[in-house]
């Protein structure tokens, strides 16, 4: 089911999209919101003030709906019988390619800062990369995500500069979530099968790669600043950037899936 | 203390009139009129004089109300990472969201009257006050989610629209933003029950048995009967209606809304008489009632042991960041 | 030591909408104040408009011999000039009719 009503796509094989590597780029965004999306709704309710819980809570239910149509917007490219749900909810663990980055469980507030500031940055250039691509329906899609992106930015970044700003344990608690985190930021660039047709088509402004040192010179000034260390624009675990999930993943998904797995096949 | 509540002006002109003044009576007179004041209808706001008695009072329903709205939480959470479809788990976060919600508009109301929200989080914890009867239960299934998002807010928005007409205007204010927004959270636990008993034959089982589990409790959500004229906050105003007038209201929406669903209500003796135009039912049992209360419920412990540990794993933010000094303004 | 304090936030539903009270926040500062006002009073699009006010700014004013003053105030609203019967007379006096009410 879809919240938000995406364009109708012109039947992919009538169009010579390369609809494969349209499949991952869109995939590969749909894990990433929906992953970062219920992790973070986790604070529901246990966030360190109730008005702090409120805004948490609204920038996961973002998160959420941006996977929504993004995994409606994969169904109607694929034309199967598979809804967003499906797409969303009925896959093995090892089949999910959101970025690593979003693999290190909630932690703490800073390491829920650290890694939503990371993403949140990361993301920001991918959208940016698809403004004005040639596929209307993905870059209506992307006008309306980077509108709600906007308030991420400032209210993630709020607390970015408080954690910072702050001497002794919240700084420290800061500077080791990003040290656990950062080696795993640049995942959300990972090499996608086929970019390069993404960049042929005019769907997507530059490689992954690219957008990865772009993303890296946005927020140096900002780390600069405030004394942090500024995350490699290569991963460590690049070329398993978006595999390989691990524990809090396999527990992300055994609850996520519990519901639909207790009676398969049902509407809910 | 400047209340800018005192500057809003929904309230209509004959709601208006000022709380009579201390001033040239003795303070037994100034309660009488006072007394007078909320029994003609009339309204208080945060900044007025109020008698001790008051404002204790309305303080206590309304950390109560926050209490209940704080905790009623927690239930319902424990699904919120299991919720089956993009559409229940955007709706589930969101009213977990709003509860959240209530309780910082209700907190902020009773902070107000002078008791800090820390101080009240710690009278919480310890047992000192107490939170909802229905938030001490275990939630078995996804069907509870449906059963409590559809019956336990609609006995609570029973409750709450009564108390839009509040003699404590901030209170009165409040409910009304409270249950617009409940009312959506009826629409969605109606939707999630209606999906489930429309399913499969698992599912609908599910459904029946969320309600035979439920429905004790609900019945004894809103408290045993008592004389209207012993009521304290019916005297004051801070409430509007008797226990038992809330739950005939409830069974007289609820009751065929169920039944239209084929589902059975676990009650033989329920029925209504139509000859007192009351519902008839088994009588609820006060002392489950008593003993849940009093944080001897199945899960009482562990929602109180829960909650401190949250509190416990954010301290520090709130002890740092929300004391530190302001950050170096931002480079553009 | 918390420096958190309570932010008043004033609402508007719909272009063209007085600002009304909507309720208040808790925050360390405006910035977050102003996240915070967003969330309680705009996450579901009930506001086009807030106005976010530290509490402490807010100028409280009810004293009645300032706004209710007890003498004659009449002379300043439009219900203190009675002119029915001056009217009648004139209209007698003219003899031109009463002027319809106006269209619309």
């Amino acid at each position: 089911m879809t919240p938000t009503p995406v364009p109708t796509p012109t039947p992919a094989s009538a169009t010579g999209l390369p609809v494969d590597a349209l499949d991952a780029l869109l995939r590969s965004m749909a894990d990433d919101e929906f992953v970062i999306g219920f992790s973070d709704s986790e604070w529901t309710g246990i966030a360190p003030i109730l008005e702090e819980d409120i805004a948490m809570s609204s920038l996961s239910q973002d998160e959420l709906g941006h996977a929504a149509a993004l995994y409606g917007l994969l169904a109607e490219l694929l034309g199967g019988d598979a809804d967003a749900d499906a797409l969303a909810y009925d896959r093995e663990p090892d089949q999910y390619r959101h970025a690593r980055l979003l693999d290190h469980g909630r932690g703490d507030w800073a390491m829920t800062i650290a890694r939503r500031y990371l993403y949140e940055t990361a993301d920001a250039v991918r959208l940016a990369a698809l403004t004005g691509g040639s596929w209307a329906p993905l870059t209506g899609l992307v006008g309306k995500m980077v509108r709600e992106e906007r308030y991420h930015a400032m209210h993630i970044g709020a607390w970015l500069e408080r954690l910072a700003a702050a001497r002794g344990e919240p700084r420290d608690r800061l500077e080791t979530a990003l040290a656990a985190v950062a080696p795993d930021a640049a995942t959300v660039f990972a090499a996608l099968e086929g970019e390069a047709d993404l960049v042929q088509a005019g769907i997507l402004a530059a490689p992954m790669a690219e957008l990865a040192e772009r993303w890296q010179a946005a927020i140096s000034p900002t780390l600069s600043r405030l004394g942090l260390r500024i995350p490699s624009s290569t991963a460590a675990s690049a070329s398993r950037g978006r595999t390989d999930h691990g524990e809090p993943f396999a527990w992300l998904w055994s609850e996520f899936t519990m519901v639909r797995r207790s009676d398969p096949g049902a509407a809910w | 203390m400047t209340d800018p509540l005192a500057l809003d002006p929904v309230l209509a002109p004959e709601e208006r009139t000022p709380v009579p003044s201390r001033e040239g009576v003795t303070p037994d007179a100034w309660v009488e009129r006072f007394e007078a004041h909320v029994a003609a209808g009339h309204k208080v706001e945060a900044s007025d004089p109020m008698p001790d008695e008051y404002r204790t009072a309305v303080l206590r329903f309304v950390e109560m109300h926050a209490n209940s709205e704080l905790m009623g939480v927690l239930p319902e959470r424990e699904w919120l990472m299991r919720a089956p479809t993009l559409r229940r788990k955007l709706a589930l976060t969101a009213k977990v969201q709003d509860e959240v919600g209530h309780a910082q508009l209700l907190y902020r109301i009773a902070e107000d009257l002078g008791k800090s929200r820390e101080a009240m989080f710690d009278d919480l914890i310890d047992g000192r006050t107490k939170f909802h009867n229905v938030f001490h239960y275990p939630t078995r299934s996804w069907a509870d989610v449906g059963i409590i998002a559809w019956l336990v807010d609609a006995a609570a928005i029973v409750a709450q629209q009564a108390l839009r007409d509040s003699s404590y205007g901030p209170y009165a204010r409040t409910m009304r933003k409270i249950c617009w927004e409940e009312s959506v959270h009826i629409m969605h636990g109606r939707d999630v029950v209606l999906t489930l008993v429309t399913g499969t034959p698992s599912q609908r089982a599910a459904v029946q048995d969320a309600l035979d589990r439920w429905w004790g409790p609900l019945m004894q959500m809103h408290g045993p009967r008592s004389p209207r004229e012993k009521d304290r906050d019916l005297h004051w105003r801070i409430k509007a209606k008797t226990s038992e007038e809330l739950r005939q209201e409830f069974l007289t929406i609820y009751v065929p809304r169920l039944l239209e669903l084929g589902l059975v209500i676990p009650d033989p003796a329920l029925r209504f008489d139509e000859a007192s135009a009351l519902w008839q039912y088994t009588e609820p049992d006060w002392d489950e009632l008593r003993t849940v209360v009093t944080n001897h419920g199945p899960m009482s412990q562990a929602r109180l042991d829960f909650r401190r540990l949250a509190r416990e794993e954010t301290r520090w933010v709130r002890e740092s960041i929300l004391a530190a000094p302001r950050p170096a303004p931002r480079v553009a | 030591m918390s420096t958190l304090e309570p932010w008043d936030v004033f609402r508007q539903e719909k272009d063209g909408d007085p600002m009304r009270h909507g309720g208040s926040v808790m925050a360390p500062d405006a910035e977050l104040a102003v996240h915070y006002a967003r969330e309680l009073f705009g996450r579901r699009q009930e506001s086009v408009r807030l106005w976010v006010v530290r509490r402490a700014d807010v100028l409280d004013l009810d004293d009645p011999d300032l706004l209710q003053p007890p003498l004659d105030r009449s002379f300043k609203k439009p219900g203190g000039y009675v002119m029915r019967d001056k009217l009648a007379a004139a209209r007698r006096a003219s003899g031109q009719p009463k002027p319809r009410a106006r269209p619309g």
